[in-house]
């Protein structure tokens, strides 16, 4: 194949103790869809970072064709030709989608010390169309639209350069099947330009189909370069995990029945612009999935239902007739939700683990309103250990965890709480197999416990695989219920969501 | 600049944060204060420590003490209160109409008088979600006009017998220290400290875990007003009548003894109790070296603005620095 384009040299680099990446040496072709896979915290991203200037190096050096790469920033980066796109927004809100495209390279439309607003926009509106995307307006501020628009915004800005390095860093977990579409057409055109692409996802069937070859990362090592079409999928998760992992890691019982005892009656419930009159009745032990488009509002009646929305109107009762119409009402009637966006609604993330398992339970765990530090610390090490988050201690920062110990202590605080209805949104987007497969057991642990969950998804298989009743959601309405049922097909559901 | 821009730079810089930068930055106001004692111990000779001077700082700690202990709630949650020096003034000026009648009830009238600031700062804060530092500037004007109303002809006078406490020492300093222990206790022992810790450092996620977080920044500003206002009770103490600038600069002073005490300014789980205690020691003895060193005025402030200057480059959290809310 090709000649080289890129090479990292025994690239490494520690924080604090943990040696994120180790020793790394890879070559990348001209040409070539390189997909990047492994566990969270194999190193993926850093690696990445180093190569976009985002983190410093430690040790060893990138060569871009066959000349050193050294970069501080990402502006800088993308004047030596690599650019990236990431997982979180990449945009800056308060611009438009024009000055977010040339954001750091306005240089070549200012003249005599003024900016020529106009020669830009029309720049970017010629971009636009060239990508297809002529739905987007140069002038308009870019927070008007989605976070898919966004997304497809990003695009624009990542590659309109012609770069020779595209990093596309788990961008496609925030996008639905349309966006993903069009990342995909862009990726191939970028490789047909002659150019390079190196793809994180966690979902490896989107990796092998839209790359070349595959390079592993596991503890922040180099396991092995394949080559996508003669590899399948659990071969990549046995390379990812270092041991061979349980085939079902979904439930594989079907046909037991549910029992019919209601715990939870949501009532003719609508949130302005998001959800229209949507009602149904959560059972003791039943797994509830709710699925549908990123834009179908089962977010939002996620958070309708755990009370956290600011305008919901209807009714949402426990079995025994109480009303839930604030999130302290919803967490002392132990209910429990952990939402999409788990860096700012699930987990104060700048606050220790132990901190973050204790909050929703200090009325329990306070004696006539005192509240004790060793009886706290006693609460969060049994929940995290229960849970075993990955952690130097309890008194550990949030923000130093990686997605899925993120998750592990998100489930950690409501499993702490013994909550009885569990709403999770999204549990699995951005984490790995191992974590994702602790979670589902988790999860039928807690419904032979007896406990209800509401599992708000974008994964049809994981609907499918978890669910024993499934609502399909379209545009703020239910739009089609089915049971568990082995012969239960995508189709089914794709029908009632488009 | 958009502030993702301005964490995107930061965050580069401060992810590497080690268990022992944790340490440093823990016990940095105490080697501060070791430090600010021992320069002005030796540049004057001793005389820092020497009788009445040790109760000439005592006496510029009290009140400043106290005020801080009630910012110091308010900061925890990421906001500001720049009220404060106005508090001190209308809760002086209440307690010195009233101690003609009963002393004790001019104290508590104090206390309701800065709780009632407190009430309007909370209120329209919380309410119309304007951030608290422009709701405290603007009362700050507000209520400074007021006291130069109440005081254009004559300052307000309390009644003599009033600054006869101030010669007992126990009793100023009681009141400190059972400030102090009672919002210590509160904040350490109960639900106060963790919530108000969790609101500054991730507000929409202390929602989602269950705080009311409205009633908790509500109740903070009433709290800080409150706890001024028994400041005030023993600035009447001390001074005896109130003209129209008393207590004015108070809240910058307070700012700026909790950041020498290591008060991150954005709040959340970084504070310290005794970041209050330091931070009030440390800016009295520099204020009270300064003079003693002889320098005037003018160039106390320059001095003291550049160590302020650096003790925030030096300990701002830049990975959770945020707008002041």
């Amino acid at each position: 194949m090709g000649e080289i384009v890129l090479q990292a040299e025994n690239v490494s680099k520690s924080f604090g103790i943990t040696r994120a990446v180790r020793n790394v040496s890879l070559s990348f072709n001209r040409g070539e869809v390189r997909g990047l896979i492994g566990e969270n915290g194999s190193g993926k991203s850093t690696f990445v970072s180093m190569l976009c200037g985002i983190h410093t190096i430690d040790k060893g050096r990138f060569l871009l064709e066959g000349k050193e790469l050294k970069v501080k920033n990402q502006v800088e980066a993308n004047r030596k030709g690599v650019s990236i796109i990431v997982q979180e927004m990449g945009t800056l809100s308060g611009l438009t989608v024009a000055e977010n495209i040339f954001f750091g390279n306005e240089d070549k439309f200012v003249k005599y010390g003024i900016k020529n607003t106009t020669a830009m926009n029309r720049e970017t509106s010629r971009l636009l169309e060239k990508y297809g995307f002529s739905h987007i307006n140069a002038s308009t501020m870019i927070d008007h639209y989605d976070f898919e628009t966004r997304k497809l915004v990003e695009i624009v800005k990542a590659t309109y350069f012609n770069p020779k390095i595209v990093v596309v860093d788990e961008t496609t977990t925030a996008l639905s099947q349309f966006g993903r579409e069009e990342l995909y057409k862009h990726i191939k055109r970028i490789k047909e330009e002659g150019n390079t692409v190196i793809f994180i996802s966690h979902d490896l069937l989107e990796v092998i189909n839209v790359t070349d070859t595959i390079s592993v990362l596991r503890d922040g090592e180099l396991i092995d370069t394949v080559k996508s079409c003669d590899v399948t999928e659990d071969e990549l998760k046995r390379l990812m995990v270092g041991r061979e992992l349980g085939s079902h890691y979904y439930r594989t019982d079907y046909g037991e029945a549910v029992s019919g005892e209601p715990v939870l009656k949501v009532e003719g419930v609508c949130v302005e612009g998001h959800v229209r009159d949507v009602s149904f009745e959560l059972h003791k032990g039943e797994i509830l999935g709710i699925g549908g488009l990123s834009e179908c509002g089962m977010h939002e009646l996620g958070k309708a239902v755990f009370a956290a929305s600011y305008d919901r109107t209807g009714k949402v009762r426990l079995a025994r007739g109480t009303e839930i119409n604030s999130i302290p009402d919803a967490i002392r009637h132990r209910v429990a939700y952990a939402s999409k966006d788990r860096e700012n609604e699930s987990l104060v993330i700048n606050a220790t683990i132990g901190d973050n398992i204790c909050l929703p339970s200090i009325d329990d765990l306070a004696e006539r309103g005192i509240l004790k530090k060793k009886k706290m610390d006693r609460f969060a090490k049994k929940y995290a250990d229960m849970l075993s988050v990955k952690m130097t201690g309890i008194g550990q920062f949030v923000s130093d965890l990686s997605g899925g110990n993120k998750q592990k202590v998100v489930l950690a605080r409501w499993i702490g709480k013994d909550s009885d209805v569990i709403i999770l949104d999204s549990p699995t987007r951005g984490i790995d197999v191992k974590v994702k497969a602790d979670i589902y057991a988790l999860m039928s642990e807690l419904k032979s416990k007896g406990k209800s969950i509401i599992m708000i998804s974008e994964e049809i298989q994981e609907l499918l695989g978890m669910s024993d009743r499934i609502l399909i959601m379209k545009d703020g309405k239910i739009n089609g219920e089915f049971m568990r049922a082995p012969e239960l097909g995508e189709e089914d559901l794709i029908v009632r969501m488009v | 600049m958009p502030e993702q821009v301005i964490q995107e730079i930061t965050n580069v810089k401060t992810e590497g944060g080690s268990a022992f930068n944790r340490v440093i930055r823990g016990i940095m106001p105490l080697i501060g204060l070791a430090a600010i004692f021992l320069v002005f111990y030796i540049l004057t000779d001793g005389k820092l420590v020497k009788g009445n001077n040790v109760e000439l700082i005592l006496s510029q700690v009290y009140t400043l003490m106290i005020a801080c202990t009630g910012v110091f709630l308010v900061m925890t949650v990421g906001g500001l209160d720049f009220s404060q020096g106005s508090i001190l003034g209308i809760s002086s000026i209440v307690i010195s109409y009233l101690s003609f009648y009963s002393i004790p009830l001019a104290a508590v009238a104090g206390v309701a008088a800065g709780a009632l600031i407190g009430v309007i700062n909370g209120f329209v804060h919380v309410r119309f979600k304007i951030m608290s530092f422009i709701v405290t500037i603007c009362t700050m004007f507000l209520f400074r006009g007021l006291c130069a109303y109440l005081t254009t002809n004559a300052p307000v006078a309390a009644v003599p017998g009033i600054t006869a406490l101030n010669a007992l020492l126990w009793f100023k300093l009681l009141c400190t220290v059972a400030v102090l222990l009672i919002v210590y206790l509160a904040f350490r022992y109960t639900k106060l400290g963790i919530s108000l810790k969790a609101i500054g450092a991730g507000e929409t996620a202390a929602r989602f875990s269950g705080i009311r977080v409205d009633l908790m920044k509500f109740i903070v500003f009433v709290l800080a007003g409150a706890i001024t206002g028994f400041a005030a009770f023993l600035n009447v103490v001390k001074v005896g009548s109130i003209t129209s600038t008393s207590g004015s600069q108070l809240e910058t002073q307070i700012l700026i003894a909790l950041v020498l005490g290591g008060m991150p300014i954005s709040g959340g789980v970084k504070v310290r109790f005794y970041n209050i205690i330091v931070g009030t020691l440390i800016f009295v003895i520099l204020n009270n070296g300064l003079v003693m060193v002889g320098l005037d005025a003018a160039q106390q402030q320059l001095i003291k603005g550049i160590i302020f200057v650096i003790v925030v480059a030096l300990t701002i959290d830049r990975k959770t620095l945020r707008v002041i809310k």
